[in-house]
Formats: structure tokens, C-alpha cells, sequence
């Protein structure tokens, strides 16, 4: 069946062709063929009805005076025709007076009746015309005359005729497929070249091929000359875009590898910076505890204090130090990927910060067997800071609820830790990953504003992302995926 | 289609015909087969006279009843002489009884142009133009050309084709 719904364009046309000329050449000898029967049996039938006119005036006497014999001498005048094959003459009582009948064939028994008024009557059988025709002599009926003649003779033409269709057919089929012969050269064969163009271009990917032009037909040259455009345009525009695509490659490359070394440079900046400012800091405010020690029986309250508040600028300093170090050690540390079960890590982590405590009222639910592939000590990490921004920002309710779990985002797991504490304004969310940026004063809530920074360091390093959601006063949602290759699944 | 028996096509046959039912049949067929001079076939009605004493009883006039011979009426007449035949007889039956007055009647029928019709034996061979004779159960007749030729009458060949003896030639071939 698909074979036959596929068939190619040539086949298409050969049965066309075969089709249309058989058609014509059954129908034309459909209708010749009916148009000579009809001849042929009015012809008969005239020839018929006018030896029976004949056999009719000649055998009035016979009848009027009786006599068979003569009556027998002039049906016996039908034997030159060899068409028919019985005939008689009737009085009027029906009696027979004379018959006749060609070797081998049998006089009629059973006639039909003329219809009424009629002087002549015939009857087309399968393999006889039958004709009854009145004897009238002075306008009175005397006797019946009838001729039946065979149609051996149609028969034999209808055979001729079946004979010659049937050769004239063959003979017409033979041309139609030489003619489609031809055709196949001028209209198919190029058609089918193209086919195959196309289907080699579509396989190898290779514009540079072109159709052959070569058809004797406007259609067919004009189709494959604009397929050969269409191709030295995709050709054309193939070469452009590798060239664009490896220029950019180029570029990003370029780009890559200076961005690796700014960053590594930046790093190693920022690293010996931290590490380098600690010496001198350490000196500041070891010397300021030594003055507060030493020296705070010779100072009035007044400067007690301001060496207090360079002791606290001194240990806050110290502080942010740290966290730059931490951070960049973060940055470069080599990961160890493994399986962790981040449900257990949460629960951990708030039993201690329950601990810490004890009288806030924080209600923590934890969906079970949350399990992530990453660095073990990095996703410690993100969970804590978390958590306890989660703890922290949470603290100036009186009840409050914080949630880890996961939901999923086309086709991904996405983690999240969910608070109703303070919140914050929506419109600067994305500031909240960036060091040191802060949307709440540390009067209200202290902190350094490098814990989030931190955490997308860290979701960044295992490929994921990180986003927050939140309004003031109505809790904030922060989501994370990682997107590391788990070897173990 | 509606078939029936030959024998049964019409059913008017009433048993086998007489004699002279036959023959008074065949008085009437013949003149389909003679044609008269121009004298004769001006008058109104086709004569059939009967000579002398009638064989036929009225069988004749019953077969003749309604027929009628190129347009004109049949009138079938018993005379006792044949000058009676002149007025208006195209075909004369002589009757077996005039035997004895055959050459007369048949020299004076010659003047009137009569096709002279009997049962007398030898009637054609004796001048007579159509003669009856037995053959078996059958009426056949005998035909003589050249007392036809005398009588200017002119049989035609389908009439010669049927009978038993034609005596003489037609003139002329
Ligand atoms: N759960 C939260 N609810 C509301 N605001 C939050 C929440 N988590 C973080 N923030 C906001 O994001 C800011 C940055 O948070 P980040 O954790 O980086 O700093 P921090 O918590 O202030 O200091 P630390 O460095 O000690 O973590 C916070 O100052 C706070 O304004
Ligand atoms: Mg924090």
C-alpha cells in the first residue's frame, strides 16, 4: 500500500498514459462496435424482411390453390443464403405448406404471434433473428411467412472485434510505454535527478552539489535552476555563519582566557590584600588591648572609650577579613562531589540553633530524604547561611515557621528555605547575593552581608542557580538548583 | 412472448373443405391472377356466372360473401345461355351439364374476353382457358395459354407456377 502511495513520478505518468489511451481506445471500440451492431442487425433485418416480401408475393398461388410443392420450390430458393438457417409458409389455418430448412437445423415448431395489425414482426434471440411476415393477398391475410436467420455471423464479428481491441490495446499499451519512455527523459528524469540532489544534500549536508540543468522542459528547468539558487544561497550563507560562529569562538575564547586570568589575578589581589592587612591590624588592635590593660588607670573615661571603639572598629575589621578570605578560599577550593542528604544537614542545623535559643518560639518542618549531589562541606555551608538568615530575620516575631524542601520547575528540583519573618523589598532582590550588600541596618539586624554572597559562589560552582522571593514583613523564599553530573544515579 | 401451435395460429378451419367448396374458392382466387382487357375492366362489379345446372348449390355465393376483386364487388350470377354472359360475367364456370354445347359456348366466350372455368374432362386440351381435375383428394387445374391468348386474357406466371399442365406458350415468348 505505501509502496503504492510512493510510487515515483515516471511510474505516475506511465499509468497515465496507459490509462487514458486504454480508456480512449475501450470506448471508441464501445461505441464503434455498438454502432456497427446495430447496423449490422438493421441490415439484417431488412435483408430478411425483404426475402420474406419476396417468398411472400411469390407463394400467394401456392397458397390460394394449395399447393406445397410449388410453395417448397420457391423457399427453395433460400438455399444460396447460408445465413439462414429455417423458414416456411403458413396458411391461414396455421397449417404448414411448406418449410425449409438448411442442413442440420430443424424447422420452427412454436412461432410467436404477430402482433395485432402488424404485417411484419422480428425477433432478436441469442443466436437467431427470427421474422414472421403476413401473406396478403386483396388486402386479406392468407398465410404467414418466416425467415430466421442465424447470427452465427454476429457472433463471428463480435469475436473479430474483441480480437482486434484486445491487439489494438496491446499495440497501445506498447507505445504508452515508449512514449512514457520519452517522457521519463524530459519531465521525470529530471524530476527524479533533483529528488536525488536533494535527498544527497539533506544526507551529506554538502551545498556545493548542483542539479543538472539539462531538461527540454520550461517547468522542470526552471524548478531545478531555482533549487540550484537555493542552494548557493544556503551555501553562501553556510560559509558566512561558520565564519561568524568561529570568529566568536575565537573571541570567546580570547575572552575566556583573559576573564581566568583577571579572576585569578583579582583572587590572588584580593587574597594578599585580606592576608596582608590582618599584620597590621593585628598590631592595632593587640596594641589598643595592651593600652586598655596597661594604661587605663592614666586615662579618664573619655579616652577609655575611644580605645573601646577601636578595639570594636579593630574586631569588626577583623571580621570582614575573614569572611573575604573565607570567601575566596571558597572560590578556588577544590570540590569533592558526593551524595548529601540535605534534609538531615537542616534538621542539624536548627537542633543547634534551638539550642542557642531556647525561648523563641520557631516551628522548622523539613520534607525527609532531600538528596542532592555536590561538596559536602560547600552545601554544609549554603544550608547554614540559610538557615540562619532564616533564624535571624525571623527573630523579631514572636512565633515563626521556617521550611526546607523541594518543588520542581521544568523538569528540574528545585530546593528551597522558606521563613514568615521580616522580609524585604522585592525590588532589590537580586542585590541581596551580591558581598556586603545589605537591605537591613545592622542596628536591626547585624551581619556582615557576605553569607548570601557566599552561598551563590557556592550554587554556582555546582552549575545551579539561586533566587529569592520576598516582601516586607511577610517572610522571604530563597531557592536554589544544582546542576552537578550525578555519577551515582 | 406469446407462442402457439402452428396448427392452432388460426383456429378457422372447420373440418376439410368440400369439393365444391374448394372449387368455388378457386373460382374466385383465379381472377386475382388473370388480367381482363380494357372492355371488361371498366364494368362496376367482378361476375362470376354459373352455366347450366349449379354444382355449387349456394356454396359459392357463401364463399364469395363480402370479397371483393380490385375494388369491385363479386356477383355471382346462374345463367342458362352464355349470351347472358356478355353484360357483366368476367369468369364463367361452366357446368358439366353443357358438356354437349362446349364448342359453341366456348367460341362465343372467346368475343367476350370470359375466363372460361370447368370441370369437364380435357376442358383445357377442348379450347377451355382453366381446367379443374381430380388429383387424389386434391382440385388441382390445367391451364391453356393459347385459348387464354384468344380470350385476350393474361394469366400470370404465379397462377402457371401452380398448375398441373400448361397447355401452349404465352404469346409473345
Ligand atoms: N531570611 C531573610 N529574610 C529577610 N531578609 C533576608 C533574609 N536573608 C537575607 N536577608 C537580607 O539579605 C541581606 C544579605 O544577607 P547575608 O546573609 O548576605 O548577610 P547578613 O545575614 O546580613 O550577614 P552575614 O554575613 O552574617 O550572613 C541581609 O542583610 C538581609 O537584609
Ligand atoms: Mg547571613
Amino acid at each position: 500500500m505505501a509502496e503504492k502511495r510512493t510510487r515515483s513520478i515516471s511510474g505516475r505518468l506511465m499509468m497515465m498514459n496507459i490509462l487514458v489511451s486504454g480508456i480512449a481506445l475501450l470506448l471508441a471500440c464501445a461505441g464503434f462496435f455498438t454502432y456497427d451492431q446495430i447496423t449490422f442487425r438493421q441490415s439484417l433485418v431488412r435483408t430478411l424482411s425483404a426475402q420474406a416480401q419476396i417468398i411472400a408475393s411469390n407463394s400467394v398461388s401456392a397458397i390460394l390453390f394449395n399447393d406445397p410443392q410449388a410453395a417448397t420450390t420457391t423457399l427453395s430458393a433460400l438455399k444460396s443464403f447460408s445465413n439462414i438457417s429455417s423458414a416456411g409458409i403458413l396458411r391461414s389455418d396455421g397449417k404448414p405448406l411448406a418449410q425449409y430448412s438448411a442442413a442440420g437445423q430443424k424447422p420452427l415448431v412454436t412461432l410467436p404471434q404477430l402482433p395485432k395489425g402488424g404485417g411484419e414482426a422480428h425477433w432478436f434471440g441469442t443466436k437467431h433473428l427470427l421474422l414472421i411476415r403476413q401473406i396478403v393477398s386483396q388486402g386479406k391475410s392468407i398465410g404467414l411467412v418466416y425467415l430466421r436467420a442465424d447470427l452465427h455471423e454476429i457472433n463471428q464479428r463480435l469475436k473479430r472485434y474483441a480480437t482486434i481491441t484486445i491487439s489494438v490495446l496491446l499495440i497501445s499499451l506498447l507505445a504508452a510505454l515508449l512514449v512514457s519512455g520519452a517522457f521519463r527523459k524530459s519531465v521525470a528524469q529530471p524530476i527524479v535527478q533533483l529528488a536525488n540532489t536533494a535527498q544527497e544534500v539533506s544526507r551529506e549536508k554538502d551545498y556545493s552539489v548542483r542539479a543538472s540543468t539539462i531538461a527540454d522542459n520550461e517547468e522542470v528547468r526552471v524548478l531545478v535552476t531555482s533549487f540550484n539558487q537555493m542552494l548557493q544561497e544556503i551555501q553562501q550563507r553556510d560559509s558566512e555563519l561558520q565564519q561568524a560562529h568561529d570568529k566568536l569562538e575565537q573571541r570567546v575564547s580570547d575572552r575566556t582566557r583573559e576573564l581566568v586570568s583577571a579572576n585569578k589575578e583579582l583572587e590572588a589581589f584580593s587574597y594578599s590584600v585580606s592576608h596582608d592587612l590582618r599584620g597590621p591590624l593585628d598590631a592595632i588592635n593587640g596594641f589598643a588591648y595592651l593600652m586598655l590593660k596597661q594604661y587605663s588607670a592614666n586615662l579618664d573615661p573619655q579616652g577609655r572609650n575611644l580605645i573601646e571603639q577601636i578595639r570594636s572598629g579593630g574586631k569588626r575589621m577583623t571580621e570582614l577579613i575573614d569572611d573575604l578570605l573565607n570567601l575566596s578560599r571558597i572560590t578556588s577550593s577544590v570540590m569533592h562531589s558526593a551524595k548529601v542528604d540535605l534534609s538531615t544537614i537542616a534538621r542539624s542545623i536548627m537542633e543547634e540553633l534551638c539550642r542557642t535559643a531556647p525561648e523563641r518560639k520557631v516551628q522548622f518542618t523539613t520534607s525527609e530524604n532531600e538528596e542532592a549531589f555536590g561538596d559536602p562541606h560547600l552545601l554544609q555551608i549554603v544550608m547554614e547561611n540559610l538557615l540562619r538568615n532564616s533564624w535571624k530575620y525571623t527573630s523579631h516575631h514572636q512565633e515563626a515557621h521556617i521550611e526546607f524542601g523541594h518543588t520542581r520547575a521544568e523538569g528540574k528540583t528545585v530546593f528551597f528555605v522558606k521563613d514568615d519573618g521580616s522580609g524585604f523589598d522585592p525590588r532589590w532582590a537580586d542585590r541581596l547575593f551580591h558581598p556586603f550588600q545589605r537591605l537591613h541596618s545592622s542596628v536591626e539586624f547585624p551581619g556582615n552581608g557576605i553569607g548570601l554572597a557566599t552561598v551563590r559562589r557556592i550554587i554556582q560552582r555546582h552549575g545551579g542557580e539561586v533566587w529569592a522571593q520576598g516582601e516586607i514583613e511577610k517572610g522571604a523564599t530563597f531557592y536554589f538548583t544544582l546542576n552537578l553530573p550525578d555519577k551515582n544515579v | 412472448m406469446f407462442l402457439l401451435f402452428l396448427s392452432s395460429l388460426v383456429a378457422s378451419a372447420q373440418g376439410p373443405a368440400t369439393e365444391s367448396q374448394v372449387k368455388a374458392a378457386y373460382l374466385y382466387n383465379f381472377g386475382k391472377f388473370v388480367t381482363w382487357p380494357a372492355v371488361r375492366a371498366n364494368s362496376d362489379s367482378f361476375g362470376i356466372c354459373v352455366l347450366g345446372k349449379n354444382p355449387f348449390g349456394n356454396v359459392l355465393e357463401s364463399t364469395v360473401a363480402g370479397e371483393s376483386m380490385g375494388g369491385k364487388k363479386i356477383a355471382v350470377k346462374k345463367i342458362s345461355n352464355v349470351q347472358e354472359a356478355a353484360a357483366s360475367c368476367s369468369v364463367l364456370f361452366i357446368s358439366s351439364s353443357e358438356e354437349r354445347r362446349l364448342d359453341a359456348i366456348l367460341a362465343a366466350a372467346q368475343h367476350m374476353n370470359l375466363l372460361t372455368v370447368s370441370d369437364i374432362h380435357d376442358f383445357a386440351d377442348r379450347g377451355g382457358v382453366i381446367g379443374l381435375v381430380s388429383e387424389g383428394d386434391r382440385i388441382r387445374f390445367e391451364v391453356n395459354l393459347n385459348a387464354a391468348g384468344r380470350c385476350h386474357l393474361t394469366l400470370s406466371s404465379e397462377l402457371l407456377k401452380v398448375a398441373v399442365r400448361v397447355i401452349g406458350t404465352v404469346p409473345g415468348s
